[in-house]
């Protein structure tokens, strides 16, 4: 305290100084309307500028609080992301081309979902065992259809399950043809590569090029026509030389083969029985 | 120390009162005011205090303000001139000044007595028009009204010294 007295003894000058300064520049900005003009606009230039300040300081101290929020926003709208695009995919999901065709050419025809119980890819005659049989109006010659493509032809079946001769079977063949061009031959799987299969008989002076699509012909009762089989990879001739044989990459990997579904045309048994009529006809005579 | 303050008193009115019915008149080619009552100051000893010269700097600019309608101007001007005065006495008085020399051309000599009537008078100048411009975007005509209102000022302190020393 002592020390304080002193101080403002030794500068009292300086106090009276200051405050003598303070009161004459109360009374020109008081009096003086250009100076006080000046004063105001600088004053409001400065408190504004402090405001601002002021904005920013409270808006860094409150940043923790924002970015938690914003994460939790985040973190809200990420998840109705996933929903929608979840939906968005079971509603587009066959949005190419062959998709769309595959599931346009399903349309009218009886479709009984089925799930893979053991499936084998590796074999030269694999056959795929799926859970549903007689019971469920399960017949053989019935096709079976994946997501993408063809899965093969129902072989057996027994009251709950039946077994189906896929592509990848070497006694599976089956009439296709190809998109663009319209020509057709016998699909096979040469027992190699379970992604590939190969499309026989293509006449010589059809007009193709790789990555043309093949799709069922419907010149049987099992599959309608148009459904999607795979696309053209490579182009060879023949064992005669008279035809080409393309290599057809599939639609459907085997590989991952959970749900298919069996189809089962309104007139197909009503067409067997006349085929089978037609070949003992034919036989007779 | 009653006369010393009577003497002031008196040489504060006639200052004032010139500066309100002679000197407030003149504006030299527009710009230059005389403002002599910056007299004032010069007339403080050696070893005043120098509150108590602020304080009379203070009245003294604050009665020429009211006067000249200038609020505030004349009192802030005088009070930092007041405020370096008798440290700037203190250093420019002889060497063997008495303790409480009155500052004049005889006690000081002619040329010390003129700087520190310089010194003091620009810096009642400076501030005087600094305060009135309060802006420096016309620099020009401010320099000019301080340059010449600070000569004229500076002429008639050294003036009112001559003739009050003879």
């Amino acid at each position: 305290m002592r020390a304080l007295l002193e101080f403002i003894a030794k500068f009292y000058h300086w106090l009276v100084f200051v405050a003598l300064e303070v009161a004459a520049t109360m009374l020109i900005f008081r009096f003086n309307n250009y100076q006080g003009s000046v004063w105001l606009t600088t004053a409001n230039t400065v408190v504004g500028t402090l405001d601002s300040w002021e904005r920013e300081a409270i808006r860094f101290v409150h940043l923790g609080q924002t970015n938690t929020e914003l994460t939790r926003r985040n973190l809200r709208l990420e998840q109705n992301v996933a929903f929608l695009r979840a939906r968005l995919d079971s509603l587009t999901h066959d949005s190419t081309v062959s998709e769309r065709l595959h599931s346009q050419r399903m349309e009218g025809v009886d479709m009984l979902q089925a799930r893979v119980i053991t499936n084998s890819v590796l074999r030269r005659n694999n056959l795929i065992t799926i859970n549903v049989g007689a019971a469920d109006g399960v017949e053989p010659e019935q096709g079976v259809v994946g997501g993408t493509g063809i899965v093969g032809i129902v072989y057996m079946v027994s009251e709950h399950y039946s077994i189906v001769m896929p592509l990848l079977n070497s006694h599976f063949s089956m009439s296709c043809c190809l998109r663009d061009s319209g020509y057709f031959g016998q699909l096979k799987w040469d027992g190699k590569d379970p992604f590939f299969a190969i499309l026989d008989d293509i006449p010589r002076h059809a007009r193709f090029k790789i990555g043309d699509i093949v799709e069922t012909s419907g010149f049987s009762s099992i599959f309608p026509k148009g459904l999607f089989v795979g696309r053209v990879s490579a182009i060879e001739n023949s064992d005669d030389g008279l035809s080409y044989r393309l290599r057809i990459h599939l639609g459907i990997n085997f590989s991952r083969l959970d749900d298919v579904c069996v189809v089962r045309q309104a007139f197909q048994p009503e067409l067997r029985q006349l085929e089978e009529q037609a070949d003992s006809a034919m036989a007779a005579q | 120390m009653l006369i010393t303050f009577l003497q002031r008193t008196l040489w504060l009115v006639a200052l004032v009162a010139l500066q309100m019915m002679v000197f407030n008149h003149i504006h030299f080619l527009g710009y230059a005011t005389p403002l002599p009552y910056v007299y004032l100051l010069l007339l403080f000893p050696l070893g005043s205090n120098r509150s108590a010269v602020m304080a009379w700097g203070f009245v003294c600019g604050l009665l020429c303000d009211i006067v000249s309608l200038t609020p505030g101007i004349g009192a802030a001007a005088m009070t930092m001139a007041a405020f370096i005065q008798p440290p700037l006495l203190q250093l420019m008085a002889p060497k063997d000044a008495v303790e409480d020399m009155k500052p004049s051309m005889r006690t000081m000599g002619f040329w010390p007595y003129a700087r520190y009537a310089l010194i003091i008078t620009a810096v009642f100048a400076v501030t005087y028009f600094a305060a009135t411009a309060f802006n420096f975007f016309h620099l020009r005509d401010m320099g000019i009204a301080l340059a010449s209102s600070w000569a004229i000022t500076y002429a008639l302190c050294m003036l009112c010294e001559a003739v009050r020393s003879k």
